[in-house]
């Protein structure tokens, strides 16, 4: 508990640093001297962008870790099991059918996608004999394969390449006040992560021991399929990608603390924020006044990390 | 005596000799960014890959008998007709259609420019890529190269001039409009273009005065940057690229307005002057260096840099 208030301290501290970094000179001294210009700034672009990130960072590192619990298997997140590659095909799909439609809308039609995609992904697994650690995130980077070059495909025709690359690329310089509402969604399915985390961490233990328990696993894993595809669509249609966020703190968190998911919902919560935060604010101080999306900075630090989760899994194996 | 009927036999061999050389007088020798290719005469059925070249074509007026099946802007969408041969997009020819239009030259130009080796190896190519450093001189140099290859000599001099005009007008009034910043949206996500950018050379050759000069133009969607900078940077005026406009993904300036209308930008000197210039997308995103596309453009920005005086 000590700890983990430390964790929220730290978050916050973050969170502050965030508050005082970009373009517009905004520091205490020009706050506490009133100027309109420093308060606005803040107001309406500081905060959104500091609780956007939050808010994205948790939501979708819940996501990664509801997802390990259903699949059982710790190489698995949002964007190696297709729901992200769904997601942006719903987008795309939403912008070809109903370019006008609002962002509400091509909302619900990706995460309508992310369902279909998630769920036909563990379809797919369940008909998968040998599974084997490895063998689970390579079905599913394959499955992503599949779905991405299908969008790919279509965005070529259309001539949509470049603006997919743009939905996709993960990237907070829009966020403003009034533009990044939809990720209190993601805040609302992580209390609902919170209040089920037990039966998720009884399906996490297989199907025929939470039936033996007397738990519905059909609903269990229908709840958080709902989260993990809601989730995603909520952050790819904001901000676009993160990736690897969903597999690398759910994995460090349970190499910390273990597997029971009531413990570690409020953890992986935090480190998901912090993290986003972290390479936010790299992304923002590298070539100020300009910008690197945060898609970029993830990635980077991210390959390295999930590199080493990966070694260290086969040393372990071996 | 024998000395002169000597010489006049030499004479008249070099003229027997030469005489192929004569007849082919009317050969045309294209000096292009590739290369030279020399032409038998005036070609009468050509392939355009270079929207640009189209686009100058049509104002010189040239008939052309293949374009691109893609992209091609609203004003020039009479070439969609069937009667155009498709020849590919404005990256990749369609090599069987090329090759089955039985053409005698073929445009290419800025995005097809890598295809050369493949299709000058099957039809005279050349290749009309712009030279970012000495944009304006070098459009009207296509416009009097493309003069020239199709006997439209007078014609490309009145274009030529007509541009002149226009352009050391938009100069005079470049030059106290302020600082100005070229912005690019695509996807809701704002970027800067910079000088070595499309339309960059309202920075370079007009004279409008950048609001910084370390933008780098390698992407697409410009230099991301934050509503915030925009803020801090205060333009003058804001020239606004609607990318999503010029690939024909939104209905043009929708986007571009709704991204851009919020209570930072409102701020900004432009804003609050009514300073913000939705430049025509396909002119300035798609087609940027043809003729008609380069006047457009100049006549949006005099339009509205002259209303404001």
């Amino acid at each position: 508990m000590k700890l983990l208030s430390a964790a929220i301290a730290l978050t916050i501290g973050l969170a502050i640093v965030s508050l005082f970094i970009g373009a517009s000179d905004v520091s205490l001294s020009t706050l506490l001297s009133g100027q309109d210009r420093a308060v606005q700034v803040l107001l309406a672009s500081r905060i959104p962008r500091t609780l956007a990130l939050m808010l994205a960072g948790s939501s979708m590192a819940i996501a990664g870790m509801i997802m390990q619990m259903l699949v059982r298997n710790r190489f698995v997140e949002p964007s190696t099991a297709g729901t992200v590659e769904s997601a942006s095909m719903g987008l795309l799909v939403a912008t070809l059918v109903a370019p006008g439609m609002p962002v509400f809308g091509k909302m619900l039609v990706a995460a309508l996608f992310a369902l279909a995609g998630t769920a036909l992904f563990l379809r797919i697994l369940r008909q998968v004999k040998m599974r084997d650690v490895l063998i689970v995130p390579l079905i599913g980077i394959m499955f992503s394969g599949v779905i991405s070059a299908i969008t790919t495909f279509f965005a070529y025709r259309f001539d949509l390449l470049q603006s997919l690359l743009a939905w996709t690329t993960g990237d907070f310089s829009g966020v403003l006040r009034g533009r990044y509402e939809l990720l209190w969604i993601g805040f609302v399915l992580t209390i609902f992560a919170y209040i089920a985390a037990d039966r998720f961490t009884v399906a996490g233990m297989g199907r025929d021991f939470t039936v033996n328990l007397g738990v519905n696993y059909r609903r269990v894993v229908s709840l958080g399929l709902g989260i993990v595809s809601l989730g995603t669509a909520v952050v790819v249609v904001t901000v676009g990608m993160i990736p690897f966020l969903g597999l690398i703190v759910p994995n460090v968190v349970s190499i910390m603390f273990g597997d029971n998911m009531r413990k570690s919902v409020p953890w992986v919560a935090v480190m998901g924020a912090s993290f986003v935060l972290l390479c936010d604010i790299v992304g923002r101080v590298i070539r100020q006044p300009y910008e690197i999306p945060i898609g970029v900075v993830v990635g980077v630090v991210g390959s390295g990390i999930f590199l080493y989760l990966l070694l260290r899994r086969r040393a372990n194996v071996a | 005596m024998k000395t002169f009927g000597k010489s006049l036999a030499v004479a008249l061999g070099a003229a027997l000799l030469l005489a192929p050389a004569v007849s082919s007088a009317a050969e045309i020798v294209v000096k292009h960014a590739q290369g030279e290719t020399t032409l038998p005469g005036v070609p009468s059925k050509v392939l355009v890959l270079d929207i640009p070249s189209l686009d100058t074509l049509d104002a010189l007026g040239v008939d052309v008998a293949g374009v691109p099946g893609s992209n091609l802007p609203p004003y020039l969408s009479k070439y969609a007709d069937e009667k155009y041969t498709k020849v590919g997009t404005l990256f990749e020819p369609d090599y069987e259609a090329v090759n089955a239009a039985g053409a005698d030259l073929m445009i290419i130009g800025g995005r097809s420019a890598a295809k050369y080796p493949d299709l000058s190896g099957m039809l005279p190519t050349i290749d009309m890529t712009i030279d970012p450093a000495a944009y304006t001189d070098n459009v009207k140099a296509n416009v009097v190269k493309l003069g020239e290859v199709f006997g439209k000599q007078a014609e490309a001099t009145e274009l030529t001039a007509r541009l002149d005009a226009k352009l050391t007008a938009l100069k005079g009034l470049a030059a106290d409009a302020g600082t100005a910043m070229i912005l690019v949206t695509t996807g809701g996500k704002v970027g800067a273009y910079g000088p070595a950018s499309r339309v960059g050379w309202l920075h370079k050759e007009m004279g409008f005065k950048p609001v910084a000069d370390d933008i780098d133009d390698r992407f697409h969607g410009g230099d991301v940057v934050s509503f915030e900078y925009i803020l801090e940077a205060n333009p003058d005026w804001i020239f606004v690229i609607d990318r999503d406009a010029a690939v024909g993904q939104v209905a043009e300036g929708q986007a571009a307005k709704q991204i851009l209308d919020n209570e930072l930008v409102a701020q900004t000197n432009a804003w609050k002057n009514g300073h913000v210039v939705y430049l025509d997308p396909a002119s300035a995103y798609i087609v940027s260096s043809g003729y008609n596309a380069i006047n457009t453009l100049v006549d949006q920005v005099s339009e509205a840099v002259s209303a404001a005086k």
